[in-house]
């Protein structure tokens, strides 16, 4: 594994843009003909900001978090990350950026459930070659209150656990950008509130951009701006 | 140590404990170690059995002459390090007193035998013992019925020519008796040493050489080469195959066995291999995703999952090798009493084997599914629904051919039997799974007239026809292994039991002249001795085909060979003897055809391009005789009867002196009678072939015990395949009945469901397998084993029972886990 941490090659001062989508449109063959699933989306994000993508259910808030994040290539259109044009790299281009900037936190937790707590976050860190995983590893559970469940595996963690492993998974390798896709769909509000504020204080700690894909408006609130997606077009901001 | 490594090493670590690798690991430990103590058990009993083989020859390597060998060849063999043993034959007149008779005289040196031993006893039918050494200068040893003849005493003389011998022993087993049993006069043996004395030998004395050669298999082997290309028309070369055709044939069937299950058992295994790296590959989707979410390269997951199945491969192999060497050591304690006491050692090369098919397997079967791996979408983690396309059909069961046919080469050694095996898979797997559609379509329709849980089982079935189709194939396709090697073992071991049984002839008597074949007849009767017709005897000597002398009409190799070069027995029959079957042309109609015609064995008539119609010309005495060949027919030379290269109808061969040969069955407490026998007919000779007959048993037993020890090891392999293939569809089973169980489905219900579904399974599964093995053995029995065949009907009858049956509990006890976990577990751990 050779995705080495370098925040030089973020290469972005503070205020200027980090993620950027130019035209951006993404079409998927049907039954019934192409679908739209975007079109013509663009938008600016300044480093260190906090963006709530925001929309009704298939309005391709997740399309686009994935387009932004490099998981997926637009079929049209342009996504700059960090001065890197997406669409100009390879899938195995696009991974080392990935590697190298950006962080994911998920609706369905996605933590490997066969790697204990400790293990999950320290998977991201083995990646990029560091030596000192395991300690940078359990500072961070520590960090979201997970100190005493080091060794327990996904399925002996409640759901708010769970995320809250994930969240520390996703600042372990201190992202540029961290992409958050409906991370509090699946918790009850008590939860949801105590999450949220987990991401924004790391947030606000570690200086990382935030994108977040959400349709719950109190998270959506917390953000600096909000993009509202609606039928694939940006609809508002605020 | 590389990052790739450590962190392959890190998540294999984690696998493990997490029990993902249970299915792969077992599977890969299985086919090693069928591998490994198969490879084990027929490298040693290969050997014992060619130990015992050579002991029946009495040496690995036997060129026979008519001609003194020369000596350069001797020395080229000494050379090799090939030790060496000469010997010399001779018919000669034994007197002592008045009585006199016609021998066999071998002269042996001092080397004699090579291999094996030399029994005798000290009275006439007494206990014999192993001899530790051949006759000493001075002395000679005969055979009973020499002793008998001659009525001499141990330690009195004999005169053999110019010279006096002393009976020194009275010779009961004599390795390396090469040559036609039907001409064989009583044997005696002297040392070579003695053979100068006796002046017997002399210019146009009717010699045969014997040259004797042992060493390890390469050097023999290249000895052997260098050999071949150096005879001449006088020479014959007997190789521990070819020098004895009883054992011979059994020992090639059974190596032909043992590695056509070993292949099997390892196919199997990657069978299940294969099933089992496509759940693990299923079930690190979401892994890889998330590893090309934080940046791995799709190289990084190739490396990873490469180096992860490399250490599973290393790590599964020798644990397998571990495995096999130990089974087979309990085997061989377990064993001791029935396996010859001298068992050579185990060689490292089984291990090597066992390891190196572990690799083929695994590359071939867990590689292809592995590698879709890195072609996961790193947008799975926002959409799981998104799996990577399937690797190319090419790249899959490419792979896996290249895999079988790789074994089939290391294992088989053999072209016909590669070919028959692999053509017959891929045939029987694209037929059988149309057959499979056609079976789950027909079984859709029974759904509207049976209960809730079958209707459940059949929808189950139809609706994953996909899925459904694979299983039935794979569990039809393992139980048709298993049928095939079952069938073909049931019918190895009888055609072995009826080849020798308890009652087989185990005395021939020759030289019996046409006066004394009623008294011959007479004598057995009266004594209810069992034995075959008497069959006349003209010595002849075929000299040509449709008027080509035979030199000329015939390839080099087959003008060498002793058929061609030495006198042969003709006989007359109006009937087919019982075991001989007509290929081609026909049987003449009792009362004789009228006209000059000839019924030729068929290895022989292949061999000198002989065919139907064909005019043959041969010379009796200083006659020539024509007749043209009116049938070809096949023989059971091992059966130890009477048998004949060429037959004719009666009253051709009227104007040639004839002798009598017949075979016949007597007990040990009716030995004493064999005295009696030769005083009254004193010409007539009698061979015995009880020891010879009790080493060809001995090695069929042991054969049959091999046969039976690769048997289990299929059956071990065959239910991996069913359980790696239940474990392949557990996740969605565990969904589907959690799913199911909420919306309010009862455990007996689901029981019921599963067990329905399972049972019509395995049915279907029979139904193919039995299908399938109908064909695969009808060509393995006329193709490779050389076996009768008849229509298996059991096989429509068992197959789908044992496949109902067997899958049936198999899934019934795999699915436990459906039903004993909570729905919420479940959906959490999916």
């Amino acid at each position: 594994m050779n995705a080495v941490i370098n925040r030089n090659s973020i290469d972005t001062a503070p205020g200027q843009t980090i993620v950027a989508a130019s035209d951006l449109s993404k079409r998927v063959p049907t039954v019934s003909g192409d679908l739209d699933i975007l079109s013509s989306v663009n938008l600016d994000i300044k480093r260190g900001e906090s963006v709530a993508i925001v929309g009704v259910s298939g309005s391709g808030k997740s399309t686009l978090l994935g387009l932004l994040a490099g998981l997926d290539v637009p079929s049209s259109g342009t996504v700059t990350l960090a001065r890197h044009r997406l669409s100009e790299l390879d899938e195995d281009g696009r991974a080392k950026v990935r590697g190298q900037l950006v962080g994911f936190v998920f609706q369905s937790f996605q933590l490997l459930p066969s790697l204990s707590a400790l293990e999950n976050v320290m998977l991201p860190l083995e990646l990029s070659g560091q030596r000192d995983a395991d300690r940078q590893a359990r500072a961070l559970l520590q960090r979201v209150g997970l100190g005493e469940r080091l060794d327990h595996y996904p399925k002996q963690l409640s759901g708010g656990e769970q995320q809250r492993v994930a969240i520390a998974r996703a600042f372990a390798v201190g992202p540029a950008v961290l992409f958050a896709d409906e991370p509090t769909g699946n918790l009850d509000n008590t939860t949801g509130s105590r999450i949220i504020d987990i991401l924004f204080q790391l947030n606000a700690e570690q200086g990382t951009t935030l994108v977040l894909v959400t349709h719950d408006e109190h998270l959506a609130q917390r953000c600096q701006r909000r993009i509202r997606l609606d039928a694939g077009r940006i609809a508002g901001e605020e | 140590m590389s990052n790739t490594l450590m962190l392959a090493l890190r998540l294999l670590r984690r696998d493990w404990r997490a029990g993902e690798l249970r299915v792969l690991v077992a599977a890969l430990v299985i086919a090693v170690a069928a591998a490994t103590a198969i490879s084990f058990f027929t490298d040693r009993l290969g050997r014992a059995m060619v130990n015992q083989s050579a002991d029946m020859l009495g040496a690995d390597l036997a060129l026979v002459s008519s001609r003194a060998v020369a000596s350069a060849w001797l020395e080229q063999a000494r050379q090799r390090g090939l030790r060496v043993a000469e010997t010399l034959e001779f018919a000669s007149v034994l007197l002592k007193g008045d009585e006199s008779s016609l021998a066999a005289v071998k002269a042996v040196d001092d080397n004699y035998p090579l291999r094996g031993f030399l029994r005798g006893s000290d009275t006439l039918y007494g206990t014999d013992l192993i001899a530790q050494r051949g006759p000493q200068v001075g002395e000679i040893w005969l055979e009973p019925r020499l002793v008998a003849a001659l009525q001499v005493e141990l330690g009195e003389h004999i005169e053999i020519g110019a010279s006096r011998l002393r009976l020194g022993r009275i010779l009961t087993y004599e390795p390396g008796r090469a040559g036609d049993v039907y001409w064989m006069a009583p044997r005696a043996l002297i040392h070579l040493s003695d053979l100068d004395r006796t002046e017997v030998v002399g210019p146009g004395s009717r010699l045969s050489y014997q040259v004797l050669f042992a060493g390890d298999e390469t050097r023999i082997g290249g000895y052997k080469t260098w050999l071949q290309q150096r005879l001449g028309p006088e020479h014959n070369l007997l190789d521990i195959h070819e020098g004895r055709p009883a054992v011979g044939n059994a020992i090639d069937r059974a190596e032909r066995y043992l590695g056509l299950s070993t292949l099997i058992a390892a196919v199997l295994a990657g069978v299940a291999i294969a099933m089992g790296a496509r759940r693990y590959s299923e079930r690190h989707y979401d892994v890889s995703a998330m590893l090309r979410c934080f940046g791995a390269s799709q190289n990084d997951i190739l490396k990873l999952y490469a180096t992860q199945l490399l250490i599973v491969g290393i790590v599964g192999s020798a644990l397998g090798c571990a495995v096999g060497w130990a089974a087979q050591h309990g085997l061989f304690a377990l064993l001791r009493g029935v396996l010859p006491a001298d068992l050579p050692g185990t060689g490292f090369a089984p291990v090597i084997v066992g390891f190196l098919t572990g690799m083929i397997v695994l590359a071939g079967f867990a590689l292809p599914p592995v590698l879709r791996l890195k072609a996961v979408s790193p947008l799975r983690v926002l959409r799981r629904d998104l799996i990577p396309m399937p690797a190319s059909g090419l790249a899959v069961y490419g792979a896996g051919v290249a895999a079988i046919v790789l074994l089939m080469w290391r294992y088989t050694e053999d072209v016909s039997l590669t070919l028959v095996v692999l053509a017959g898979t891929i045939a029987a797997a694209v037929a059988l799974a149309a057959l499979a559609l056609l079976l789950l379509r027909f079984a859709r329709v029974l759904r509207t007239r049976v209960g809730v849980a079958w209707r459940f089982g059949l929808n189950n079935l139809w609706r994953r026809a996909q899925v459904s189709v694979t299983q039935i194939l794979a569990f039809g396709l393992t139980l048709m292994a298993m049928a095939v090697i079952l069938l073909v073992r049931t019918d190895l071991l009888t055609t072995w039991k009826t080849q020798l049984p308890d009652d087989a002839p185990n005395h021939f008597a020759i030289n019996i002249m046409e006066e004394q074949v009623d008294g011959a007849r007479a004598f057995l009767q009266q004594h209810a001795i069992p034995g075959s017709n008497l069959y006349p005897m003209v010595r002849g000597r075929l000299i040509a085909i449709n008027g080509v002398i035979l030199r000329d009409h015939v390839s080099k190799e087959a003008a060498n060979h002793g058929s061609v070069n030495r006198e042969l027995n003709l006989t007359w029959s109006d009937t087919l003897p019982a075991d001989n079957k007509i290929v081609g042309g026909r049987w003449w109609q009792p009362g004789g055809p009228g006209q000059a015609v000839v019924s030729v064995e068929q290895r022989l008539a292949a061999r000198m391009n002989i065919g139907l119609d064909d005019r043959l010309t041969f010379s009796i005495g200083s006659r020539e005789l024509e007749a043209r060949v009116a049938s070809i027919r096949t023989v059971q030379w091992d059966s130890f009867r009477p048998n004949f290269f060429f037959m004719f109808p009666p009253g051709m061969l009227d104007d040639f002196p004839a002798t009598y040969i017949t075979s016949f069955y007597m007990p040990p407490t009716q030995k004493p009678l064999l005295a009696d026998f030769v005083r009254s007919f004193p010409s007539v000779t009698v061979l015995e072939l009880d020891l010879i007959m009790g080493l060809v048993r001995n090695i069929l037993a042991q054969v049959t015990l091999a046969v039976e020890y690769v048997l289990a090891f299929v059956l071990l392999a065959g239910f991996v395949v069913l359980y790696a293939a239940l474990q392949a569809s557990l996740d969605e089973r565990l969904y589907e009945g959690a799913l199911l169980r909420t919306l309010g489905a009862s455990r007996t219900q689901m029981r019921a469901g599963h067990l329905a579904e399972f049972c019509l399974l395995g049915t279907l599964a029979g139904l193919l397998a039995a299908f399938g093995t109908e064909v695969i053995a009808w060509l393995m029995y006329t193709r490779v084993m050389d076996l009768d065949y008849s229509f298996k009907w059991q096989v429509w009858l068992v197959a789908p029972l044992v496949g109902a049956v067997l899958i049936g509990a198999a899934g019934y006890w795999g699915t436990r886990p459906v039903l004993r976990q909570s729905p919420l577990v479940v959906f959490r751990e999916l």
